[in-house]
């Protein structure tokens, strides 16, 4: 009785572990809400960790492709990731008008983008974590040495 | 346990409590510090003929530490090339020395029909007002304000360069100075304003 409390103990913390390893990189979200004519409610959340794994099954050359028209901006990129993950909350940019309310912030170690139209709403959220990763894989890429047409 | 014992690890408890609430005051006064150094660059356009508003905040820190990466164009190492064309012959550099070692005073006032226009030195900054009513539809006109801390020009200009502008020293130096309105142009339809201040957010 004693070995079996033992091993569900172990499973348990396995468990517990692949969990809290599987989210320690946050979670990204996808909201989206139409509102007409009907009411349709997408609710994704994802595991960010997922998508540096994701990178991996991807097309070598579309990597390959990504990575080489990311390289001359990779120092802007990384110094802009590490100075949002230092700075505090914040609405960087916000659009409004008549139909459209469009609002890019650094909310709680994630950038979150949030449109609300007259037929839907549309809420994402990233991780910085996730963003510097994918980052991080796309430059140990092998970059392709052709041009895009 | 001794009664001794047991004293001193109470004596010892009580003293890591201490530590304790030590350290997270002095790591909540260093957030403190921290959050309210940090200076924001706040670019608002509000568009009332079309109802459109554009909110843009932009911690100074960001700007000061990715410019310098960006090599691109005219744009290398948070320097901007100027080519001689656009300068024009004109010895920038020798103009803002003359304005730097000058009093307090207006140096330029152009008064016309339609137009002012007024460059200044006025309490450390260089001020530029220019109205425009040439628009005849725009009973308002268009009103622009410029004023640049001294010292953000001079950083502008501190490159030992004579056709380049650092514009990450501008930065740094706009972060040292104290809250400013920089830019304001305003006609019938439209207000843009530029300004720093150590608020995230745009209200003004």
């Amino acid at each position: 009785m004693l070995l079996l409390g033992k091993i569900v103990l172990g499973f348990a913390a396995t468990a517990a572990a692949g969990v809290g390893l599987l989210y320690s990189d946050g979670m990204i979200v996808v909201d989206v809400v139409e509102k007409q004519p009907e009411r349709h409610h997408i609710y994704v959340p994802a595991p960010a960790l997922l998508v540096p794994v994701g990178m991996h099954f991807a097309p070598k050359e579309k990597l390959a492709e990504a990575s080489r028209e990311i390289r001359p901006w990779l120092p802007t990129i990384r110094a802009a990731v590490a100075q949002l993950r230092e700075c505090e909350d914040i609405t960087l940019v916000e659009v409004k008008n008549h139909d459209e309310h469009v609002r890019v912030a650094k909310s709680g170690g994630s950038i979150v983008v949030d449109v609300e139209e007259e037929d839907d709403t549309v809420h994402v959220s990233t991780p910085i974590r996730a963003i510097s990763s994918v980052i991080e894989q796309l430059a140990a890429a092998e970059p392709s040495t052709q041009s895009a047409p | 346990m001794t009664p001794r014992m047991n004293h001193t690890m109470k004596t010892i408890g009580k003293r890591l409590q201490v530590a304790a609430v030590f350290c997270l005051l002095v790591t909540a006064m260093a957030t403190v510090a921290r959050a309210g150094s940090e200076k924001y660059l706040h670019v608002k356009v509000d568009d009332a003929e079309n109802g459109e508003s554009v909110n843009v905040n932009l911690p100074l820190s960001i700007a000061e530490k990715v410019l310098p990466t960006v090599n691109k164009g005219n744009l290398h190492a948070g320097c901007v090339h100027i080519s001689n064309a656009d300068m024009d012959g004109v010895d920038i550099k020798a103009i803002l020395d003359a304005i730097r070692t000058a009093p307090d005073n207006e140096f330029v006032t152009v008064k016309e029909k339609d137009q002012d226009v007024r460059v200044a030195k006025s309490n450390g900054n260089l001020v530029i007002h220019v109205r425009d009513m040439s628009d005849k539809k725009d009973k308002k006109g268009q009103k622009v304000d410029i004023t640049v801390p001294m010292k953000v020009v001079d950083a502008l200009f501190s490159t030992a360069k004579k056709d380049e502008l650092d514009i990450a020293a501008a930065i740094r130096a706009l972060g040292d100075a104290g809250d400013a309105l920089l830019v304001s142009v305003e006609d019938a339809s439209q207000h843009v304003r530029i300004w720093v201040d150590s608020k995230s957010s745009s209200d003004r």
